[in-house]
């Protein structure tokens, strides 16, 4: 009998822990989105139904989605835009001091606790914070007004979303070759034309792909609306889970729970396949 | 190479000069604030300082034993979590696994779970199964949250090694199991301690997960930390942060010493 090669024997225990640690609670979670709710009990009725999920579709449930996305992709533009030229003075600076010290912020930001940072922005940037007052110029929101927490929210997930995005862009800087800016100087560019016409296309898919993975972590953030949104930024996670608690309606969390997972996963893969065939040179195909 | 164009110099230099203000700003006023002899949040900045909110948040006995049931978790979770990160690794990086991109992408799904639902559904399979232990339901989700990242961690640090690696070794006598520990697990040290450091982080620092699957009895110290953010806005979370920010200073330090930090920053942008 041939022998498994044993590449297949390490899969084992990623497999057997994905299966019980994620397949198994997903399929439990899904079967339970399908039974229905009765109002009291923590028991889900007998038979099966679509109701809850014919509920989402309700312009209450389709506002929080859309007022999610909506800021997910507001930080992920911001997310990209601050972070691409961080990301490339990190890897192309001549002096080595910038170059350690940008890459220790952003390693260091990427380990330190969300609570902590998440904390620190409601005190520096909330009604009473020392930076309320550009929080207020830009947005034209003033600080103590409830529709301000819609900024709090916005800049909790940018400085959660934009050491990733760097990081993931150090990578990609890193693997284009500086001989590449040198090769269009000895053509006559400008080292702008160079960033321009060589660095910046050759670079889209890993921004791409940084923008894509920026928008799932912010639609499926939790904690910053949670702790920043003073009741008035409530994104679908926070919703399922009041919708645990607050009512005991397990059924609509898990309904609402599903919505998510596949809105995460189109978001990831779904949206990266599109762009991919719209735009088959910039998008790569990992 | 030829200098950027002053214009253009101009510009990066104010957007990579406002994005470091902004990500490190939060963190000094939360410093500063730790200090604060107020017994009230008053107005930046504090005119006379005192530790008065390190002491209270060393008083706070829901603070300590939050510390202790995350440190508790996250060593647990990390641990099992960079073991079954380091072997996927390994399987990943032999070319002989068939559907390997396949096998790939379905490992790394868990990232992009989102850890509210994965908190919800462990929590519903747990009961279903009959796992009622706050303890073990955490290193559960704990685990499963942080295996992308090891995988994604220690994948990186193997990019250099070759097949012809391990086929030199089993040439010489190793048997493969022998050859993998003693080539590949190696090359892949950096990798396996950076997987482990954000494995224990992110169980550290994990929210959504933990507050499904805790108890009254048995909570972590961001559940503790939440708790105490939604009900009374006081200065002792600046001083947690603020050791929070001391830890992550240490923990870059070391790993700087032992890893290198621009080869960190490889490995661990893998976590996007």
């Amino acid at each position: 009998m041939k022998r498994l090669p044993i590449a297949v024997w390490l899969i084992v225990p990623g497999a057997a822990a994905l299966v019980f640690l994620m397949g198994g609670p997903v399929a439990v979670l899904t079967i339970d989105s399908l039974r229905p709710y009765i109002p009291g009990s923590i028991r889900a009725g007998e038979g099966y139904t679509f109701a809850n999920y014919l509920e989402l579709a309700k312009p209450a449930y389709f506002n929080y989605a859309y007022e999610t996305f909506r800021i997910g992709l507001i930080v992920s533009t911001f997310s990209v835009a601050m972070g691409a030229p961080l990301a490339y003075v990190a890897v192309r600076s001549k002096r080595a001091v910038v170059r350690k010290g940008l890459l220790t912020l952003l390693v260091g930001l990427l380990v330190m606790s969300l609570i902590a940072r998440l904390y620190a922005i409601e005190m520096t940037w909330g009604s009473h914070g020392p930076l309320a007052f550009i929080g207020a110029f830009v947005s034209g929101l003033a600080p103590r007004s409830p529709r301000y927490a819609e900024v709090l929210v916005s800049i909790g997930l940018m400085h959660f979303t934009i050491p990733i995005v760097a990081l993931m862009l150090v990578g990609a800087f890193r693997a284009l070759s500086p001989r590449l800016e040198e090769a269009a100087a000895s053509l006559g560019a400008t080292r702008s034309e160079a960033i321009l016409t060589v660095v910046l296309p050759l670079a889209a898919p890993a921004m791409v792909s940084a923008y894509l993975v920026s928008l799932a972590m912010c639609i499926s953030n939790f904690v910053a609306p949670l702790l920043l949104g003073r009741g008035v930024v409530v994104f679908t996670t926070n919703l399922m889970y009041t919708r645990f608690t607050d009512i005991g309606n397990y059924q609509a969390g898990a309904a609402i729970g599903v919505f998510m997972l596949i809105a995460s996963f189109a978001v990831v893969y779904g949206l990266a396949t599109i762009a991919k065939k719209l735009l088959p040179s910039v998008v790569p195909t990992r | 190479m030829k200098p950027l164009d002053l214009p253009l110099r101009i510009v990066a230099l104010a957007v990579v000069a406002t994005t470091v203000a902004f990500l490190l700003a939060p963190l000094l006023v939360a410093c500063l604030l730790s200090f604060d002899n107020r017994s009230f949040l008053g107005p930046f900045p504090p005119k006379d300082f005192s530790l008065r909110w390190y002491r209270s948040f060393l008083d706070n006995p829901a603070y300590l034993d939050g510390f202790w049931m995350s440190v508790h978790v996250a060593v647990i979770a990390g641990a099992i979590s960079t073991a079954i990160g380091t072997a996927t690794a390994l399987a990943l990086a032999d070319p002989r696994l068939p559907g390997r991109d396949a096998i790939e992408a379905v490992f790394l799904s868990p990232k992009f779970v989102p850890t509210v639902v994965i908190g919800f559904s462990l929590l519903v399979f747990t009961a279903f199964i009959g796992i009622y232990d706050p303890f073990v339901r955490l290193v559960m989700g704990h685990t499963i949250i942080t295996i992308p990242f090891t995988i994604r961690a220690v994948s990186a640090s193997l990019v250099a090694l070759k097949r012809s690696h391990i086929e030199a070794a089993m040439s010489l006598g190793a048997s493969e199991p022998r050859a993998l520990w003693d080539v590949a697990v190696p090359a892949a040290r950096s990798g396996i301690v950076a997987g482990g450091a954000i494995a224990f982080v992110l169980s550290f620092d994990e929210v959504a997960v933990s507050l499904f699957l805790s108890d009254a009895f048995t909570q972590t110290l961001p559940i503790a930390l939440v708790a105490e953010m939604r009900a009374n806005l006081n200065l002792t979370i600046a001083a947690v942060s603020t050791v929070f920010l001391a830890a992550t200073l240490a923990l870059l330090f070391v790993l700087d010493r032992t890893l290198g930090i621009e080869r960190l920053a490889g490995d661990v942008g893998a976590r996007g």
